[in-house]
């Protein structure tokens, strides 16, 4: 029953009035202030509820203890309906469920495309009908299927898909192949030159990288993340360095297993900067589901965005969602392009936020902090701030640049809620109009409501 | 009109921070009247009923509404606030680029502390004290306005973590010398203090120091922690600390007598510190006599408590309807000298209803001397509390209005609660007062048995 | 509870030739209150440093050199902990201590906290000493941290004298030590301030009155004449340690060692003390912590 602060010199956190810590000064007391504020409008009586949940502390120290200790492997590459059981005409998406009505022109113009590379449609006015019809299409958010998806994030059955083990506790997770960049799907295009490219990715890419995992076994992605945030990648706007990385991995498998179609492969996954995006987010959800599911937790499973809606899902709630609308990203165009011509956000790629990348990881990535609004004290200021909403620090992904100290990871409701800070979320940007393709990329804020939402709900669970 | 109407988003200061804004602006000649404020519910209704046309704000937002007497003022006064805000950037963090934490879990991460001080607004401070416990410190809860539920969760949290909870609406504790919110500057010694009453628990502490004992520790545990919905739980547990502190010889508990069941509990711990209790009621030892017990079962001499009486001829006694009025700054004090005097009106100013949106009566003087001044005859007996926290100087504004009921034939007396090493000097505040033509007490016992006193000869 | 602002500052206006004054308040140890409290009395600076500032009062009453320290110093026994940074203030600059303050070069610093450098111990465990004894062995062992005197000779002497209880060894040892090494606080002095108020204090924790009588017999001899065998502040230095008085970071090694609280960090913390004066105290503290369980034992 020693109560500790009877022995030894005082020492203080104050939080509130000042003149008690003034008073507190002048007895040479040493004392660190918090900078506190009032917490978002409204949410004081839920946040009393939740924190006071008996079941709380231990919940959430067993849900982000598995999101800590997940050890996803990248262990084979699989056509989508022989893994995911997808029939011709049902289509995964990225975000929260969503309508066709609803859908945005990026999200309108993936669907086509994937309508268009399943030989669904003859000509997009076609596909566009048959989906406005809802006539033998359905749609369902990639969420719901262990699986993630960029930007629009729309998943067909002849697709082929990444798929990552958690080694630690058993699960899977599944994202498709990265395009590149330029007119693609995942941002609204669905141009001839796209859809000929997802038949090459069917027919040559996915088969080839198959057959190369066969010769490598499972590729260590936890270990590959720890190497890039290292490397200056913060694993969501820049994969610079993963991308290397991995293609170090695999290249001579490459030649073993596909002798004639080696250099097309090597060469096009060398050409795409972002080609481990999608490895890292499919190890990033596998990473956030062994999370799931543990009851009075307040960890943050999934944000994601479907270019309408931000979602997000949390532990102690089952798959429910919490909505806002989605915000423009504040970010740099490309070309000609200006925030006029902005979707709002779109995409599964939070999933790396979720999991303490990418804007959460922004103090990794110099090189890359003027595409993300400032100079790197901004990009340090930013991880920083997201200690403050965040359970834990990554024991594995660690920031050279602020000693080595583990990346933020998982966001609590109750601390955003108490604090007000949102999730920093690097993305890229969409054009509007079905079809455009990129036109920037940015930083974009969360909506507030997503997260007062998901705490009430908690506060009545 | 000349108004400045200004909402800011997302900044954020304490209130007490703001009542300085507001009074450094409002004191400036062509400044009519100023509120800065954060954009409560009161404080935007205030701000409405004063005239001012508001844009829409929320309680996070700062509000901020002047009005000067010619437009050459009102930009002054724009500067002033600008300066007076510049002055109040938070001091934060120990290193320039670190942001400073914004909650005490981030902060307890960051640096190794021995415990919390929280004195947030009541409905937030649940959170913040939480945070404490959860990261194993002990923590005193100065803001009131916390729910019981609340504060039994919290309470018991603390007692699964080996952790203590101070307060709720706990006003003072020493811990290891170091005053917390409201304390007299106390000299180390023997005894250990439990208190669920803040300024009775700085009338026993300055006692003891005064008759050279000292003061180990000095536990708050809040006001409510002896009701039955408590049931103890910090007293108890400061109590057991108190017993195993090698520095503590004797315990005073000095509380409103606790719910029976609860002084059972109290009773049946077996602690082998001996426990002198100081329980304020009908037929219950007074503050004094308690202190006096607690130094004879240390075997030390009770002094004769530091008192200051009026040179004959200096004062007039009470003329014409003599009454005794009352008017404390401290609860328990008051109690305490309502039930020694057995007479008269007394008011305590540190209750809620004086205290909403307005400082403490211990800091802010404007509505006793109000009261002082419209005592017409007999007796006014009132307490000034010093130490850390406190009025810097309470008898720079006490002594004139002494003087002046004095010449209305109004005997006052003082009890006057400090200690030798207090900021405002207790001996020099006492000389003080006494010149204006109180009598002062070091004892509250003893100032409300000389107004009783005065009572009688004047027949009253 | 509700705080509200202070009124504004009452007081008539400050005289207009008065020189500026830098009015401080800081934390005070309870073994400066009577100097503080006294009528004041002149004093002048011995040494000053960046985190520190000895001054030497005219007095006749000990601890007659106060050390104005700054929270990130070491907290001697007869320090007054500042709120604030320490500037302004030389070596040679005159002053007053007494009437409450401390008044020196532009300061003038009052103090609002006590402190007590000789917290009580409580009882200790005896059958936990042999182990922590050996423990303190082994951490002085591993550190890179040595003392600044030669084993043998006069340290050895006084654990002889110590161990077995010969005043006389005792004594003697104790002469040779007072003073003896470089620097502000010499090897010597810090060894047998360690000791000291080891000795007392687990002696009285522990039970070994034997240990308590020895120490008072010790203080008696250091302090007769430490004014004239060493430095000022070294003199009073050992008379604080005469009588129990230390430092927290001693304070918390005789905790460590009496009770459940964590050893080694105390003992790391002490040890990194000053060039060598941290090494000198704990070794003086282990020969103390062997005299006591050798008396406890030949009770």
């Amino acid at each position: 029953m020693t109560l500790s602060m009877l022995y030894g010199e005082p020492r203080v956190i104050t939080v509130g009035a000042s003149v008690l810590e003034e008073a507190l000064d002048r007895q040479a007391v040493p004392q660190t202030r918090v900078d506190w504020r009032p917490p978002l409008p409204g949410t004081s009586e839920a946040l009393a509820r939740v924190l006071a949940d008996p079941r709380r502390e231990q919940a959430n120290a067993t849900a982000v203890g598995r999101l800590l200790s997940a050890r996803p492997q990248l262990v084979g590459v699989r056509p989508a309906r022989e893994v995911l059981g997808l029939e011709p005409g049902t289509f995964f998406h990225a975000g929260p469920p969503i309508t066709w009505e609803r859908a945005s022109g990026p999200m309108r113009g993936a669907l086509i495309g994937a309508m268009l590379f399943e030989g669904l449609a003859a000509t997009p006015e076609e596909a566009e009908g048959r989906l406005a019809s809802g006539e033998g299409v359905a749609l369902d958010s990639c969420h719901h299927h262990r699986t993630v998806g960029p930007m629009a994030g729309v998943v067909s059955s002849s697709m082929w898909m990444l798929e990552v083990l958690d080694a630690e506790h058993g699960g899977t997770a599944y994202c498709s192949l990265n395009e590149g960049l330029g007119k693609v799907l995942r941002y609204g295009s669905y141009g001839p030159e796209v859809v000929d490219r997802l038949r090459w990715m069917g027919e040559v890419l996915g088969p080839v990288l198959a057959a190369t995992l066969e010769v490598t076994g499972p590729i260590d992605l936890r270990s590959l993340i720890a190497q890039a945030l290292q490397m200056g990648d913060e694993l969501h706007n820049r994969n610079r360095a993963a991308t290397s990385l991995l293609l170090r991995e695999i290249a001579a498998a490459v030649v073993e297993a596909a002798p004639g179609r080696a250099a097309e492969v090597l060469r096009f996954v060398n050409g795409n900067d972002h080609f481990f995006l999608n490895a890292g987010m499919a190890a990033a959800k596998v990473s956030a589901d062994a999370a799931r599911g543990v009851p009075g937790s307040s960890l943050v499973v999934a944000m994601a965005r479907n270019g309408t809606d931000f979602g997000i899902q949390v532990s102690g709630l089952g798959d429910r969602w919490f909505t806002g609308p989605a915000g423009v990203p504040d970010g740099l165009y490309l070309g000609g392009y200006g925030p006029d011509d902005a979707n709002p956000d779109i995409g599964d790629s939070t999933i790396t936020e979720t999991s303490g990348l990418g804007g959460f990881a922004m103090a990794a990535a110099p090189a890359i902090v003027r595409f993300v609004g400032g100079d790197v004290s901004d990009a340090v200021a930013a991880t920083t701030s997201m200690y403050e909403i965040t359970m834990a620090e990554h024991p594995a992904y660690q920031i050279p640049g602020l000693g080595f100290r583990g990346t933020p990871v998982g966001i609590d409701v109750a601390l955003v809620a108490r604090t007000g800070l949102l999730p920093v979320v690097n993305t890229g940007i969409a054009g509007r109009v079905a079809g455009t393709g990129q036109v920037g990329a940015g930083l974009v804020n969360p909506p507030v409501e997503a997260f007062t939402a998901a705490l009430t709900a908690l506060a009545a669970a | 009109m000349n108004d400045l109407v200004e909402v800011r988003a997302g900044v954020y200061h304490d209130s007490v921070s703001l009542m300085r804004v507001s009074q450094a602006l409002t004191s400036r000649p062509e400044v009519a009247v100023a509120v800065v404020a954060m954009a409560t519910e009161l404080n935007v209704g205030l701000a409405r009923d004063l005239g001012f046309e508001l844009p829409p704000a929320t309680p996070g937002d700062l509000l901020v509404a002047i009005r000067a007497s010619s437009p050459a003022g009102l930009e002054e006064a724009a500067a002033e606030l600008e300066r007076q805000f510049a002055e109040r950037v938070p001091a934060g963090g120990t290193s320039g680029t670190q942001a400073p934490p914004r909650t005490v879990r981030a902060a307890a991460r960051a640096w190794d502390a021995t415990l919390a001080l929280v004195s947030v607004p009541g409905e937030h401070a649940f959170p913040e004290a939480l945070d404490a416990i959860e990261a194993g410190l002990s923590v005193m809860v100065f803001s009131d306005n916390v729910p019981v539920e609340q504060e039994v969760v919290l309470k018991d949290r603390a007692l699964a973590r080996g952790v203590l909870v101070m307060g709720p609406d706990c006003g003072t504790a020493v811990i290891g010398g170091a005053g917390l919110g409201f304390a007299n500057v106390l000299r180390p010694g023997p005894v250990g203090v439990v208190a669920a009453s803040g300024t009775g628990a700085q009338q026993v502490t300055s006692l003891l120091d005064l008759a050279g004992a000292g003061v180990s520790h000095l536990i708050g545990v809040g006001g409510r922690d002896l009701s039955a919905a408590v049931g103890g739980r910090s007293t108890i547990r400061a109590l057991r600390a108190l017993d195993e502190d090698p520095a503590t010889e004797l315990i005073v508990l000095v509380s409103k007598p606790p719910a029976p069941e609860v002084a059972r509990a109290v009773q049946e711990l077996g602690l082998s510190t001996p426990v002198v209790p100081a329980l304020l009621g009908p037929g219950q030892d007074d503050l004094t006599a308690a202190t006096e017990k607690a130094l004879r079962a240390l075997g030390r001499d009770v002094p004769e408590w530091p008192s200051w009486p009026v040179p004959p001829g200096v004062a007039p006694g009470p003329a014409g309807h003599a009454a005794l009025r009352g008017l404390y700054s401290g609860g328990t004090l008051c109690t305490e000298a309502a039930l020694v005097a057995g007479t008269g009106e007394f008011t305590d100013f540190g209750d809620d209803e004086y205290t909403r949106g307005r400082p403490h009566p211990m800091i802010d003087p404007a509505l006793r001397l109000e009261a002082i001044s419209a005592v017409e005859s007999g007796v006014v007996l009132l307490d000034v509390v010093l130490g850390h926290g406190s009025d810097p100087d309470p008898s720079a504004w006490l002594a004139p209005a002494i003087a002046e009921a004095g010449a209305r034939g109004v005997a006052v007396v003082v009890a006057l609660v400090g200690t030798d090493g207090d900021p405002q000097g207790l001996r020099a505040q006492a000389a003080r007062l006494n010149e204006a033509g109180a009598a002062v007490f070091t004892s509250n016992a003893a100032a409300a048995r000389h107004a009783r006193l005065l009572l009688s000869r004047a027949g009253g | 509870m509700t705080v509200g602002t202070r009124p504004r500052a009452r007081k008539a206006a400050p005289a207009s030739r008065a020189p500026a004054v830098r009015h401080v308040s800081g934390a005070a140890s309870i073994a400066l209150r009577e100097a503080l409290e006294s009528p004041r009395r002149p004093a002048r600076v011995l040494a000053s440093f960046p985190l520190a500032v000895y001054l030497e009062v005219r007095s006749e009453a000990e601890p007659y050199v106060i050390a104005l320290v700054t929270g990130e110093a070491v907290r001697l026994p007869n320090a007054v902990v500042l709120a604030e940074p320490l500037d302004g203030v030389a070596p040679g600059d005159d002053g007053w201590v007494g009437d409450g303050v401390v008044e020196i070069g532009g300061l003038a610093v009052g103090a609002r906290r006590w402190w007590d450098p000789a917290p009580p111990l409580g009882a200790a465990d005896p059958a936990r000493l042999p182990a922590a004894l050996a423990r303190l062995g082994e951490i002085r062992a591993g550190s890179p941290r040595r003392p600044g005197l030669d084993p043998a000779g006069a340290p050895a002497q006084l654990a002889r004298g110590c161990l077995s209880g010969s005043l006389l060894d005792c004594v003697t040892a104790a002469e040779r030590l007072i003073g003896l090494g470089p620097g502000l606080t010499p090897s010597g002095d810090d060894m047998l301030a360690g000791l000291l108020v080891t000795l007392r204090h687990l002696g009285l924790a522990a039970g070994a009155p034997r240990a308590v009588w020895l120490a008072g017999w010790l203080a008696a001899t250091v302090t007769y004449d430490a004014r004239t065998r060493t430095t000022p502040i070294s003199a009073t230095l050992l008379h604080c340690a005469a009588r129990g008085e230390a430092s927290p970071e001693v304070t918390g090694v005789l905790r460590g060692l009496a009770g459940p609280q964590p050893l080694e960090p105390a003992v790391n913390r002490l040890l990194r003390l000053g060039h060598t004066s941290g090494a000198d105290m704990v070794w003086g503290m282990q020969i103390g912590l062997s005299a006591v369980l050798s008396h406890m034992e030949s009770r």
